[in-house]
């Protein structure tokens, strides 16, 4: 087994078993802070994988950006109050469970049979440099990479727009 | 052909979507749920990266890009959709939020 093989396998297993964390642990800060662990390790796999360009990304804007926002507004609910046991309903507990035991058990059928049937498409292989994709992206891609550039924008309005606290609250029946 | 053999890939890409769906039936906290999508989309640029460095080509990792940048602006709205649901209800457990229900 090659060292590059045994690191992901590695990696995977961690990445796998932080997730599991997130899952199962009942306190939101603990199950965040084991989601940032899997999200580095993820990273690490999109090296292994020859494109450390998108691990640099995962690592800045996931792991960096996005959870420490996470946890934010995790400190901001103030959540402890409600830590106690999460009774739900049953029956949907149940159903849930037996949709992904169904759903892993199906992909991973499909992934056995299949796996090894995708061809090469006669391109090269990704070496893991920046400028070819820096190239794709902005001739193949600049349309898409236009349009989510408007997309962070209006999702910068809509999120402030929807997080402001009015000034002075309005009398309920003016509410619409 | 990158060193990794797909089907590693895609069993590890298929164990974290199924724990992040796991996640967001299971789990009643809003945040909770939330995180697990994002595991779940983690998942799916995993399989994306993991088929470009198979099958060649600089695709995948750019369909990866595109999917980042659009879970950051989703992530940014989402958590302010959890904000001021909490301001109104105090709560964020999806059992006792009911605002489309009589």
């Amino acid at each position: 087994m090659s060292a590059p093989r045994l690191i992901f396998d590695i990696a995977g297993a961690a990445a796998v078993v932080f997730a599991a964390i997130l899952v199962v642990h009942r306190n939101p800060i603990k199950g965040l802070l084991a989601a940032v662990v899997s999200l580095f390790a993820i990273a690490g796999e999109f090296v292994l994988l020859s494109s450390p360009f998108l691990a640099a990304i995962q690592v800045i804007v996931y792991a960096g950006a996005i959870l420490v926002l996470f946890l934010f507004v995790l400190m901001l609910l103030n959540l402890d109050r409600e830590a106690g046991p999460e009774e739900g309903h049953r029956m949907q507990k149940l159903l849930g469970f037996v949709a992904i035991v169904l759903f892993a058990g199906m992909m991973l059928a499909a992934v056995r049979s299949s796996g090894a049937l995708a061809g090469s498409s006669g391109e090269p292989a990704p070496t893991g440099e920046v400028v070819p994709l820096a190239a794709a992206l902005f001739s193949q891609a600049a349309l898409p990479f236009e349009a989510v550039s408007i997309l962070l924008l209006a999702a910068l309005v809509g999120a402030f727009v929807l997080a402001r606290r009015d000034s002075a609250p309005r009398p309920p029946e003016e509410r619409p | 052909m990158s060193a990794v053999p797909l089907t590693h890939v895609l069993a590890v890409a298929v164990a974290l979507f199924s724990l992040g769906l796991a996640g967001a039936l299971l789990r009643r906290n809003a945040i909770t749920i939330f995180l697990s999508i994002e595991i779940m989309l983690n998942a799916a640029n995993l399989a994306l990266v993991g088929y470009g460095a198979h099958v060649g080509g600089y695709s995948g990792q750019i369909v990866a890009f595109f999917a980042i940048a659009v879970a950051a602006a989703e992530a940014a709205v989402g958590l302010a959709i959890f904000v001021s649901v909490f301001r109104h209800n105090e709560t964020i457990d999806v059992n006792k939020i009911r605002l489309l229900k009589w």
